[in-house]
């Protein structure tokens, strides 16, 4: 390993400024990560032909992979930059902000569009309100926590969206984070009863029927996230839902 | 609330993608396997295959409703659900990917194959009785020039991919299989069907060679 | 007043959003702040579980040995009627997360499931897989994106706090914040305010479990306006964090509450790898020295063990600063699917698979259980809290109230595993209900935005700002919080002694004073992180002085706040009954008659000022001293 970590990365001073690259020079240590090579170079930002430079702007919180913030392309693939170890890139590393969301400063992005998505699709089950009903939760077989428990690490990083080529700032599709929230909530024993809801909110433009099979997003996912069989059983589901709501329900 | 009727997207869609199957799909295979019998000659081929599609009943509206209109309107949908995505190839090479760029491509370049397929066929016959009375003479002098030949062989390919990639394709979306497993095996299936109506597809072409 | 009643909420974490669920529920208006997008907010990173009595392991558990074990755990410093409540509402709280459509682990019967943790003998835990907080997050998070979409919600994410609008009675009426993309600072009237700004780790630095946000200076904020801290000196140090040069990441103590074991070879010159060394040449001190609860002592006394076998009997393994937290001998099928994403981090950062080699850990800073002093009105009917009395989680600010680990409610000296997604839980929940009831009785809204409390405090925050934009100093912010972290970590850590806090004291003043010297080295004025970090880091300088000063002020050991030269031992070798245990008792008694009490601390001219409150014991008389071998 060399001693010295090349870094390429795009800038971009606010979000109506052009984009330009950077090249910085951080020092190689055991378990570097993307992050603390960040931290390094915003401790002393200068570029590796020695001009001082404003620090390097982006989102980082928990620095374990599990709040999603630090996704950025690194070697142009969405990654966690905390759990990417320097030593497992190639060099010179390029980092770039993740490009199907419009970039704020620097490596960090506008995720909102996201998390409006998850209203859109309506994630969530209806309670009647937050308060104890001196009940015992629903039984669920150990079989189907466990599908569901996979669901249900989704972080909301945006990986999955950014590999996606139906995905997009000029389009309209939710993409396969939303859809597996719809997964989750529909299999759960009170949440189906909310699932024609759900079905019908991913039954018109940009949901469901806008994924082109491409498989991207499963390969991505840094949690594992079987996105894939979600977006199939989301499949049978609109199947069926689209029987009643022609034919009735019976 | 009736979105899903209501809001045509998912029926447009879903019709497409149903279409895609049948009647299109199915056309695909019936064409391939009737002229596959070009192996047993000119005099068979024009007088059993075509004669005996010459004498349907209904015909033309068979032609109409089952073939012509679904093609169309699963051609056209398909160009614009082109719109709907953005091939990133480059950044994830990746089998599936490729598939999915390739589905899209390859529609196109059916919709321009069965431009001038149908134009050498059908339209030709408008002018040319010759070519309706004695249609294997026609194919016959069409596929012997080799670059005519390359470009059917290519239209045949790209349309069996498309149909066989479409139905693996399909049936995640119509919630046939789910698991990776299950996908992965109907891959293997659709692939053993692409190889095999390519292979009927060429005998076809060879059946039209001197 | 016409306007409708609002509430801000400071904080989207559990505590956070589980108070704006209840305010909203309630039908007021709410506005939540937050640093980032609520859904990573730190609770995230909770893993093993979350505390209630379910007693569906056959072991006779009850709400009141949750009650007993949280209070002597707690070395009997929490008052008791909260943590009453909070220990009999826990099993409803969990059922209510469970409608939410958290993931909980089940048992072959499809029940909720449930783990040892420390400082218990009875399983109690429930937990979803080993990323508990993470999905207690999300369920609350999927409900108030509901209620979002009623339109009675809004969320300010990107916004950071900066102080409260006080009018001249003192009472709090809205908060005045900084877009942290545009830089803008602007005034939010509200009528109430709810503080759930989490932990302080950061004060710790990268030798703390905490998320790089988790640095307490919303909560400084506040203190510098009026706001009492109470019982800062208790910190929790996690027993097992891995070793890491940016972050110290946690191993969940369900790791040793499904069986994980915590040893160093006998002999540090043992150059055999971990695997290799047979059993009768590894020391367990935790079993040895515990037997009876042995590696699920509370935490406080498993980092102190470890600290003991590193610095005074020089076990460390390699004479480094670790020990082994040993899964090896367990099946790896069981504790893939019971742990999964902790083994995933610590292969992810560190390598090697816990699975087949034992992990390498040391205590980091991880909680802290005092915080913004908050109140609680006593039902005496039931001993426990009066039900949605105004008075619960309501800080000493009139209108300011505070939720989650800012306050310092439930924990006494030392928390219990799995008792924080409980109390942040909880305790949003009863601030949420509370607030509503504050607001019910409230004669007067909100002056708006326009109100003139506003105008000064907006110039104000405003001068904070250009001096640091201007500032041509030659401090660099993240240097002084590495320095910050050194200090606190080796002089306010785990042992602690009067000349070293006084000498920490004098050290923090120092940088506090070089903190005024910090050089942005940042000119674009969009998105300057620089500017919010340099901010944070003059808070968690004070927050560390907080600390430091109460510390050095309490000349006992209870908890995590451990002097040695005020140690009572327990006598070796003594079962409660015999004289020399009794003697103790009777001189643990009297250090109790001078130090039992809760720790406040006040914003002076001169630094903070330390007072002391008496605790309410109505619930359980400290009569049995805390003894886990």
């Amino acid at each position: 390993m060399a001693e010295k970590i090349q870094f390429r990365i795009r800038r971009q001073d606010t979000p109506y400024s052009p984009a330009y690259w950077q090249t910085f020079q951080v020092p190689f240590r055991e378990g570097l990560n993307v992050v603390s090579a960040l931290m390094v170079i915003r401790q002393n930002p200068v570029t590796a032909d020695g001009s001082k430079v404003d620090p390097v702007a982006w989102e980082f919180n928990c620095m374990e992979e599990v709040c999603g913030a630090c996704t950025m392309l690194i070697n142009h693939r969405p990654m966690q930059a905390c759990s990417t170890l320097v030593s497992s890139l190639e060099q010179p590393i390029t980092l770039e902000p993740l490009s199907k969301f419009p970039v704020i400063r620097d490596l960090m992005v506008d995720r909102s569009r996201l998390f409006a998505d998850l209203k859109r699709v309506r994630a969530w089950i209806e309670i009647d309100g937050a308060w104890d009903i001196h009940q015992g939760a629903p039984r669920i077989s150990p079989e189907t926590w466990q599908i569901n428990y996979l669901y249900s690490r989704c972080m909301s990083c945006g990986s999955c969206l950014e590999a996606c080529p139906q995905y997009g700032q000029q389009l309209a599709f939710v993409g396969p984070a939303a859809l597996a929230a719809v997964r989750l909530m529909n299999n759960h024993p009170t949440g189906k009863y909310q699932r024609k809801q759900r079905l019908h909110a991913i039954m018109g433009e940009g949901g469901l029927s806008d994924c082109g099979n491409a498989q991207n997003c499963v390969q991505v996912c840094p949690k594992e996230i079987p996105l894939t069989t979600a977006i199939g059983e989301l499949g049978r589901q609109t199947t069926k839902q689209l029987l009643k709501d022609l034919l009735g329900s019976g | 609330m009736k979105a899903s009727i209501n809001d045509s997207h998912f029926l447009f869609r879903r019709l497409h993608s149903l279409l895609g199957l049948l009647p299109v799909g199915g056309f695909l295979i019936f064409h391939l396997w009737e002229n596959s019998q070009s192996r047993f000659g000119q005099a068979h081929y024009n007088e059993q295959v075509v004669g005996w599609l010459q004498q349907l009943n209904y015909l033309t509206l068979l032609e109409i409703f089952l073939i012509a209109l679904p093609l169309l309107f699963h051609g056209v949908y398909g160009l614009v659900i082109l719109y709907s995505g953005k091939s990133n190839l480059s950044a994830y090479p990746w089998q599936g990917n490729i598939r999915y760029t390739l589905q899209r491509l390859s529609g196109i370049a059916i919709l321009l194959f069965l431009l001038l397929h149908v134009g050498w066929t059908r339209i030709w016959a408008i002018w040319e009785p010759a070519v309706k009375a004695d249609l294997f003479a026609h194919m016959q002098g069409l596929l012997i020039q080799p670059s005519v030949f390359l470009l059917y062989l290519t239209g045949l390919l790209i349309s069996v991919f498309h149909l066989t990639n479409g139905l693996w394709s399909m049936a995640i979306s119509w919630g046939l299989t789910t698991s990776p497993q299950a996908q992965s095996i109907w891959l293997g299936v659709c692939g053993l069907l692409a190889v095999l109506l390519s292979a009927m597809g060429v005998h076809g072409m060879l059946g039209f060679l001197p | 007043m016409s306007r409708p009643r609002k509430v801000i909420v400071v904080g989207g974490g559990l505590g956070g959003l589980w108070a704006a669920l209840r305010v909203a529920e309630a039908g007021f208006q709410v506005e939540i702040f937050s640093l980032f997008e609520v859904k990573r907010s730190h609770s995230v990173c909770a893993q093993g579980g979350i505390n209630a009595c379910f007693d569906s392991k056959g072991e006779r558990d009850s709400i009141w040995q949750h009650i007993v074990d949280t209070l002597k755990g707690g070395a009997y410093l929490a008052n008791q009627p909260p943590v009453k409540s909070m220990c009999e509402d826990a099993p409803g709280l969990i059922q209510t997360f469970e409608r939410m459509g958290v993931t909980f682990s089940r048992t072959a019967e499809g029940l909720l499931d449930l783990r040892l943790f420390g400082g218990v003998k009875h399983r109690r835990t429930l937990f979803a897989g080993a990323s508990t907080g993470q999905q207690l997050l999300y369920g609350v998070d999927q409900e108030v994106r509901r209620q979002e979409s009623l339109g009675r919600l809004q969320k300010f994410e990107w916004w950071e706090f900066l102080s409260l609008g006080l009018n001249q009675q003192g009472v709090c009426q809205g908060i005045i914040a900084m877009n942290l993309r545009t830089m803008e600072i602007k005034a939010f009237p509200s009528d109430a305010v709810i503080l759930a700004s989490g932990g302080m780790g950061q004060v710790y630095g990268h030798r703390s479990t905490n998320s790089t946000n988790s640095t307490g200076a919303a909560a400084c904020r506040v203190y510098q306006q009026g706001a009492w801290f109470a019982n800062t000196e208790f910190f929790q140090f996690h027993p097992t964090a891995m070793l890491g040069e940016d972050k110290t990441r946690l191993m969940s103590e369900a790791a040793r509450g499904e069986g994980g074991r915590i040893w160093v070879p006998r002999d540090t010159e043992d150059q055999r790898r971990p695997s290799q060394i047979p059993q009768r040449d590894r020391f367990y001190f935790l079993e040895e020295w515990y037997p009876s609860y042995g590696n699920t002592v509370p935490r406080d006394l498993a980092s102190r063990a470890i600290w003991e076998v590193v610095h005074k009997l020089g076990l460390g393994v390699g004479g480094e600063a670790k020990v082994y937290l040993d899964l090896t001998h367990l099946n790896p099928g069981f504790i893939e699917q019971r742990l999964h994403a902790i083994l995933d981090i610590y292969r992810k950062f560190h390598g090697t698979d816990p699975v087949h080699e034992p992990m390498e850990i040391y205590p980091s800073a991880h909680y802290a259980m005092g915080g913004l002093w908050v109140d609680f009105e006593r039902d005496d009917s039931t001993g426990g809290i009066k039900h949605g009395s105004p008075r619960n989680h309501a800080t000493n600010i009139p209108g300011l109230y505070a939720c989650g680990e800012c306050d310092y409610g439930y924990h006494g000296a030392n928390r219990l595993g799995a008792n924080s997604l409980l109390s942040a839980s909880y305790s949003g929940r009863v601030a949420g209900e509370s607030v509503s009831n504050y607001l019910k009785g409230l004669q007067q809204g909100h002056g708006g935005s326009e109100d003139p409390i506003f105008r000064s405090e907006i110039t104000h925050q405003r001068e904070l700002n250009q001096q640091l934009i201007n500032n041509q100093g030659d401090e660099n912010p993240y240097r002084l919080h590495q320095e910050l972290g050194e200090l606190m970590s080796s002089q306010v850590g785990v042992v602690r002694d009067n000349q070293t806090l006084s000498g920490a004291i004098e050290s923090l003043r120092t940088l506090q004073q070089r903190s005024r010297k910090i050089n942005l080295q940042e000119h674009n004025s969009w998105s300057n992180q620089g500017l919010a970090y340099a901010r944070q880091l003059q808070e968690m300088i004070r927050l560390g002085e907080v600390i430091a000063v109460s510390a050095l002020q309490r000349d006992e050991c209870r908890g995590a706040h451990y002097k040695p030269e005020f140690e009572l031992k327990l006598p070796e070798n003594a079962a409660p009954g015999e004289p020399a245990y009794e003697t103790y008792r009777s001189r643990w008694k009297a250090q109790n008659q001078s130090w039992l009490k809760t720790t406040i601390a006040r914003q002076t001219t001169e630094g903070p000022q330390i007072d002391y409150q008496p605790v309410d014991l109505s619930v359980l008389a400290p009569e049995e001293p805390r003894d886990y071998r």
